[in-house]
């Protein structure tokens, strides 16, 4: 589903941010990338979104050799992926339902499509009763969940989650946390991205270990080692 | 989906407009001044051309023949004189029909009446008028007149030289246009700066919904068409309300307008009622076509999508 090919990227002449990466995540993984701050977590994921190219290698998705993507068709790579990030990006001038829509909107979803993908999205995150809240309104976790509930609305096939709990507190991380191992069971991949050592202990699944931008370890079920 | 699409983005082309009022009327006021300097040059032009067309129509050239020519003679002279090519028309005044034009003049004045009664016969002789095709004309119809073999048929000739009247009116119309022409390409370029500055202040307090848009696979297009037609917008208010402000000038400049013109059928009004759609249209093109490409160049430069 998703393949690094000896990726390097660097943001400077001096700064080598991904240095030979190699790893193919299969569908329906559920794979954790842990390393410390500055080791290459976050570039990897704006890789796999096309935010940025690499300098070297190649990245494949679902097939989709993307390394040399043309800028007018990064939106539709964009709706394959479902994206969340630690500080949520939620528009705190729409409501619950809007916020999720807004995603629907932008890429040209009907009205009756919006109406009937919104809620069920909105169920899957147990948000349905708080449709006409807005983010300030809710608790970081709901916050969260109203991110990840957005990132749905296309069937992704992949989801990365940046530092997802990285603002919430262990009730609320294991709430999202629990929410992503639901959505891997309807067959999405999910990469998770983090440095929370309980949580990736506490999974039990395949983790990647990133250490100044290089691949350190890659267990099938592995442990927060660093 | 493509009208979906369109429809969407003007919809939050509306909403940022709404919300970035203060930003909007900036962009709408220094749009209308611009529209309102061009139009300044529209009405320059048009009473310009209707002044220098007045005074030019005043213009001839007065042949007063001596009482006792023959009728038959100035025929001869008017029929020479109209295969000038110089010449555009003839008009021929019979004795009898200048002491007629001469005593309505001059009803009211006794003494002058009482003088003809007293003089025995009529006084005045024949006058042809001579109109020229073009000003430049003129030398040439009045060197054939000094032709010797009239001069002893014309007592007078007369012509009323408002060349200088003309090139007074064209000097002064001349240099407003020009400085008209000026203030109206400075506005422009403000006018662009502006809303090239819209466009990047909008993009800024847009920042959240645009990389939220990005994020969730918005296509370009999208991202970037409601801030172009935000400006669009922002142009065609500014043209409507120009054309408000206008209409109010043309008002106001009317009455002075027909004083001057006294006798002339010439209202502004009416010459922007006629030529509304190309005065108008074209302009609210040209502006729209302005912010169009001023809003382009600042959204490649600061959306980065």
């Amino acid at each position: 589903m998703i393949k690094l090919v000896n990726v390097t990227k660097k943001f400077d002449s001096q700064t080598v941010a991904l240095k030979d990466i190699n790893f193919h995540i299969e569908p329906g993984e559920f794979v954790s990338i842990v390393g410390q701050s500055g080791s290459g977590k976050t570039t990897i994921i704006r890789l796999l979104i096309s935010e940025i190219k690499p300098d070297a290698g190649k990245i494949i998705i679902g097939g989709w050799d993307i390394t040399d993507i043309r800028r007018r068709q990064v939106p539709m790579l964009r709706r394959q992926i479902g994206v969340v990030f630690q500080d949520f990006k939620l528009l705190p001038q729409k409501t619950v339902f809007e916020n999720v829509a807004f995603a629907l909107q932008t890429s040209g979803g009907t009205r009756s499509r919006i109406q009937k993908i919104v809620p069920q999205v909105l169920k899957i995150v147990d948000l349905e009763n708080k449709l006409d809240r807005y983010p300030q309104e809710l608790s970081g976790g709901e916050r969260q969940r109203v991110a990840i509930a957005r990132s749905l609305v296309h069937r992704p096939k992949i989801l990365l989650a940046d530092e997802p709990t990285g603002n919430l507190d262990v009730i609320n991380s294991k709430d999202i946390i629990d929410l992503l191992i639901k959505i891997n069971e309807f067959s999405t991949t999910v990469v998770l991205v983090t440095h929370n050592k309980d949580i990736v202990n506490s999974l039990k699944r395949r983790v990647i270990t990133l250490e100044e931008g290089e691949v350190s370890q890659d267990q099938k079920v592995g442990k927060y080692v660093i | 989906m493509f009208l979906l699409t369109i429809n969407r983005s003007i919809l939050f082309a509306f909403q940022s407009l709404w919300r970035n009022i203060w930003l909007t009327l900036a962009t709408v006021f220094i749009i209308s001044l611009t529209f309102l300097s061009i139009n300044f040059l529209v009405i320059l032009n048009a009473v310009s051309d209707s002044a220098t067309t007045t005074v030019k129509e005043k213009i001839d050239i007065s042949i007063y023949f001596k009482q006792d020519v023959k009728e038959s003679k100035i025929a001869e002279v008017k029929s020479h004189l109209e295969t000038l090519p110089q010449v555009n028309q003839i008009i021929y005044y019979s004795p009898d029909q200048n002491l007629a034009e001469f005593q309505a003049r001059h009803q009211d004045d006794i003494l002058i009446l009482e003088t003809l009664r007293e003089l025995e016969g009529n006084p005045l002789g024949a006058t042809l008028i001579i109109k020229a095709k073009e000003l430049d004309d003129y030398p040439e119809v009045l060197a054939a007149i000094d032709n010797p073999a009239y001069a002893d048929l014309i007592e007078e000739k007369s012509y009323d030289d408002n060349q200088i009247v003309i090139s007074r009116i064209n000097s002064i119309t001349e240099n407003v246009r020009k400085g008209g022409f000026i203030i109206s390409l400075l506005f422009i370029l403000i006018a662009a700066l502006i809303v090239f500055n819209t466009v990047r202040i909008a993009i800024f307090t847009h920042r959240s919904e645009v990389s939220i848009m990005k994020l969730v696979g918005a296509s370009n297009g999208f991202i970037r068409s409601p801030f172009i037609l935000e400006n669009v917008f922002s142009g065609i208010i500014a043209c409507l309300l120009g054309i408000g402000i206008i209409y109010i000038i043309l008002s106001l400049i009317q009455p002075h307008l027909s004083s001057f013109f006294a006798g002339v059928d010439f209202n502004i009004i009416e010459y922007f009622n006629h030529n509304f759609v190309v005065i108008f249209g074209s302009q609210l093109i040209g502006i729209i076509i302005l912010n169009i490409i001023s809003s382009s160049i600042a959204v490649s430069k600061y959306l980065n999508v």
